[in-house]
């Protein structure tokens, strides 16, 4: 994995949940699948700066969207994963299925006394 | 767009931050989704974190507070998030507390608001103009006439030529001032006017607002051409623009409006400015009547332009000394503009500002007695927090953040109620006649400096308590039920120590106040030597194109003689001055005398008219004043006052006597009689030699005069009649300058009331405070002592001498604290010396009362908590624990 292609956390989160809405991907959206699926809800703000940081990556592009009543009469910006995002995903994904090889199935914190 | 203020804060602040593209998406998105949420108050708080968190993206998580997924811990600005948080919670949990503690401060802050903006403005920049220390004054002073150095109406035309010659100034200008009548439109108005001889712009170092300044041939030609101040022509001229380049009526004579003066820039509250050419040929040498600024010239010192100036004065000495024998001795000064026109307020505003710092220390201390108390509350809190391996250094700044955020919060309430502060003083200050441009406003470096005395503050009384929370041993605190016995003892002598300090403050606050209003009191007492109670006076001045030399007597004739008609006049005069405004003199000479060696015979000169000493109320010792038969041909006289008897008569009867009035060429007038001496400089001024010569036989050549009317009630209730006279002999003759005599003396009180205003408030703050803090103490001690008041009692103690213990051991350090006050009283006395009034530094009387009023206070504020713990149960007392 080279450097510039590293995913951190959130990233990967966010460009999950970019991937999962296609071409329906904007900041509502994208906010709701995060916490559709994993519970939490992150500020606006970290989801936009994370976006910007992968768009610079060339992991996802963006283009305007339909401006409607209850935004205030402000456009959407819509975002989707380009090719190279969905090959850092990828390489993502198996670099972390490499740390898990070997370990145990399930894996439990040390303070539960496993 | 009509959006809520929410959305356009929002948007504004989204868009600087990430740019316009961006700010649009966002905005948009939070907006898709509060719909969905509601507009509950919650949902708006989460809105304003939504927004936060895009300012700071990384540390978005920490500010929604719920969120911990790209948390980085650790660094100092997490931890003051932390400490600001926790200190949020704390002071939600108690907000009495918390809002003593900022109420407490803000008095204190828009205390400091306040003084700073005043001295701010009217000291430290008085004036807008560029590079004030390189403005200076001409000032003179002539050791022949006993004349101080002064700068107003003290330069001759011939002698403005002699200072020009000065290689180290530039651009000097000179001037003089007088009123004019303005016409715009239907109405007249009187306006301060200023008559330049020279373009002052350039001195000042200003541009016009609008327009363009005189040129060089337009004072030399004396052109009608006209300025006009800023305020002048946006409240008469609707700040109509296009004015500029038309013209304007003075004196019914046409004058092009050439430019606006910029605002605030009001010299000596100067109106309209014209020029006004005054060459040497036109008035005398000794005809001082102008004032004169220039610049320093480039790599010039003050000092070195004053070593010319003396070269100068000198020379003028040897040209014209045998004509002119004041000039023997005679000095030329160059001082800057500031320093002339502040030097009168400086005392006053030092001594305030002084009195502030007093007051910040004195809230400092009171709110780390308060915290104080807190901190003890919260021993248990810190010692948890210690034995869970906080180190010192972190609870410390825990604490510390709490203090300054109180010190924050308390700072903007301050900064408020220091607002409207201002603007009161403000409005009182337009009012008068200071010569200060400089107009007061909460500025952003009044915000800095009292933003940094809030932080110094929250520092300053945090420490103290949370050192002394930190000396704890937090093992002790954890196993005693409340604190431990050590930590109480050494809580009460620090408590102990900022009661002493405290009543230091208190004290040396409260004898400055005392002093200023002792002085106040002392002036209150001081005869005027007339009646100045009922006194109504308005200013006439004559324009010379209507009313030649003699037409102007007979119209103040016609005047009085009407105005004495109206019912509730009790009698009217005309003059030229009046006491406490007393400032015009004369040379003069007595008949038969040669001149003394050392000195010239120079007194006031004041034109009165018949009836002047009864309206005035002056008393007649001897001989008699203005009558009907001293009319313009008849030989004329003089009344002179006592002083000026005792001055330049000693020894003889000057009644009979004749004094040659104005210098060589003067007239001969005969002495009548000797009036009864006034204050005629103002209550702290003593009685000065003023001698009385006779309007009627003045060939009117004062077209100015104040109209005086004595009242048989409320003077002020006349003017519309009075109006209504003057607008029946002339329709277009203004009045200006209406005020009573008294209000005349209060001004020349302005900085004293000032201050002692000022001061009072302050002193009764610092009273407060000090009752404060003396009943934290005895309610604490007696708290802690319950149980020791029970076994007192039960043992026979009386209820009165259990009180008696509290209130003896609550107020020993406030007489500690009292006798350090008290040597710093006298020192701040010393130092307040000018603003006193026959009252010495450290004035016992003064100094007594101080002392008994902070023991009084003191008394009955541990009193209270003393009497509850008196009343305690005994057997309730001793199970307490």
């Amino acid at each position: 994995m080279t450097k510039g292609t590293y995913l951190g956390e959130f990233e990967l989160i966010v460009l999950l949940a970019t991937a999962q809405l296609g071409n329906q991907g904007y900041g509502v959206t994208i906010l709701e699948e995060i916490g559709r699926r994993t519970g939490r809800s992150p500020s606006i703000g970290a989801v936009y700066a994370t976006l910007a940081r992968l768009e610079t990556k060339g992991f996802v592009r963006s283009w305007q969207g339909a401006a409607t009543g209850e935004r205030g009469g402000r456009p959407r910006r819509h975002f989707a994963v380009k090719p190279a995002g969905l090959k850092a995903l990828e390489q993502t994904r198996q670099t972390l299925d490499r740390m898990w090889r070997g370990l145990p199935w399930k894996t439990r914190p040390r303070a539960e006394g496993w | 767009m009509n959006e809520p203020f929410r959305v356009r804060l929002a948007g504004w602040l989204l868009e600087r931050a990430l740019g316009r593209e961006a700010a649009i998406s966002i905005l948009g998105d939070l907006e898709e989704q509060l719909a969905a949420r509601g507009t509950r108050w919650h949902d708006r708080i989460w809105y304003g974190r939504q927004v936060l968190g895009c300012l700071f993206p990384h540390r978005a998580h920490a500010i929604s507070g719920r969120n911990r997924l790209t948390r980085r811990p650790g660094g100092p600005m997490d931890t003051l998030g932390t400490d600001l948080r926790f200190a949020l919670r704390t002071i939600r949990k108690g907000p009495a507390f918390a809002g003593l503690v900022a109420l407490t401060l803000a008095a204190g802050i828009a205390a400091t608001t306040v003084v700073y903006s005043a001295v701010d403005g009217l000291v430290l920049r008085p004036f807008p103009f560029p590079e004030p220390a390189r403005l200076v004054g001409l000032g003179t002073a002539y050791p022949k006439l006993g004349t101080p150095l002064g700068f107003m109406e003290n330069l001759s035309p011939a002698e403005y030529l002699d200072g020009r010659a000065a290689t180290s100034l530039v651009r000097p200008v000179a001037w003089d001032m007088g009123n004019r009548q303005v016409t715009v439109g239907e109405t007249t108005e009187n306006l301060f006017s200023g008559f330049w001889w020279g373009d002052p712009f350039p001195t000042l170092g200003i541009a016009p607002f609008l327009g363009r300044g005189f040129l060089a041939e337009e004072i030399r030609s004396a052109r009608s051409v006209a300025v006009l101040s800023h305020r002048v022509w946006q409240n008469r001229f609707g700040a109509d623009s296009s004015l500029v380049g038309r013209r304007i009526l003075v004196y019914r004579h046409p004058f092009l409006l050439i430019a606006i003066i910029p605002p605030p820039t009001l010299l000596y509250a100067m109106d309209l400015w014209i020029p006004l050419p005054v060459g040497p040929e036109v008035f005398p040498r000794n005809r001082r009547q102008f004032q004169v600024m220039a610049r320093l010239a480039p790599g010039v010192s003050l000092a070195q332009a004053n070593t010319e100036l003396e070269l100068i004065a000198r020379r003028v000495e040897g040209e014209h000394g045998a004509a002119f024998p004041e000039y023997a001795g005679w000095r030329i000064e160059a001082r800057t503009w500031n320093d002339i026109n502040v030097q009168a307020l400086e005392p006053a505003a030092f001594v305030l500002l002084g009195a502030v710092v007093f007051v910040m220390l004195l809230v400092s201390t009171n709110v780390a007695t308060l915290l104080l108390g807190r901190s003890s509350a919260r021993a248990r809190e810190i010692a948890l927090r210690s034995a869970l391996g906080a180190g010192r250094g972190r609870i410390l700044r825990q604490l510390l953040t709490e203090s300054v955020l109180l010190a924050l919060i308390g700072a903007a309430l301050g900064i408020a109620l220091g607002y409207v502060g201002v603007g009161a003083l403000g409005r009182v200050l337009e009012s008068l006649p200071i010569p200060v441009s400089g107009t007061l406003a909460v500025s952003g470096r009044v915000l800095a400096v009292t933003a940094a005395v809030a932080v110094a503050a929250g520092l300053g009384f945090g420490i103290v308590p949370a050192l002394h929370a930190l000396r704890m041993d937090p093992h002790r605190t954890l196993q005693a039920d409340s604190g431990g016995a050590t930590s109480h003892h050494s809580r009460l002598r620090l408590q102990r120590t900022l009661v002493a300090v405290e009543a230091a403050l208190a004290i040396t606050l409260l004898a400055a106040g005392g002093y200023l209003v002792r002085s106040f009191l002392e002036l209150r007492a001081v005869e005027p030597g007339f009646a100045p109670d009922r006194l109504l006076t308005m200013r006439l001045s004559l324009a010379r194109e209507r009313y030649p030399k003699a037409a102007i007597e007979p119209f103040f004739a016609t005047l009085r003689e009407q105005v004495g008609a109206i019912p509730g006049v009790r009698a009217v005069a005309t003059a030229s001055q009046f006491p406490p405004g007393v400032f015009l003199r004369q040379p003069f000479q007595i008949e038969g005398t040669a001149p003394p060696a050392d000195q010239l015979p120079i007194a006031f000169a004041t034109l009165a008219s018949p009836g002047f000493f009864e309206a005035m109320g002056i008393p007649l010792e001897r001989g008699r004043t203005f009558g009907p038969d001293d009319r313009a041909e008849s030989p004329w006289v003089a009344v002179v006052n006592q002083p000026f008897v005792t001055r330049y008569f000693a020894g003889e009867d000057p009644i009979g006597r004749r004094i040659q009035v104005g210098g060589p060429n003067g007239r001969f007038v005969e002495i009548v009689g000797i009036s009864g001496a006034t204050r005629n400089r103002g209550l702290d001024q003593p009685p000065e030699p003023e001698m009385f010569l006779s309007t009627v036989q003045a060939d009117g050549v004062n077209n100015q005069l104040y109209l005086i009317v004595r009242a048989a009630a409320e003077p002020r209730a006349l003017v519309g009649a009075v109006r209504q006279v003057v607008k029946g002999i002339d329709a277009e003759q203004p009045v200006y300058a209406i005020r009573t005599v008294e209000d005349a003396f209060a001004r020349t009180q302005f900085s004293r009331r000032i201050s002692t205003v000022l001061l009072g408030l302050f002193a009764a703050f610092a009273l407060v405070l000090a009752a404060v803090g003396i009943y934290g103490v005895v309610s604490y001690a007696s708290s802690q002592r319950t149980r020791e008041v029970g076994v007192r009692m039960a043992l026979g103690a009386s209820r009165g001498s259990v009180a008696r213990l509290f209130v003896r051991q609550a107020l020993a350090p406030v007489a500690i604290g009292s006798v350090a006050g008290l040597a710093a009283a006298v020192g701040i006395g010393t130092a307040m010396r000018s603003l006193l009034f026959s009252v010495d530094a450290g004035d016992p009387a003064t100094l007594v009362a101080a002392a008994s009023l902070l023991t009084a206070v003191g008394l009955a504020a541990a009193f209270l908590p003393a009497w509850r713990a008196s009343r305690l149960d005994p057997v309730r007392a001793l199970r307490s624990e």
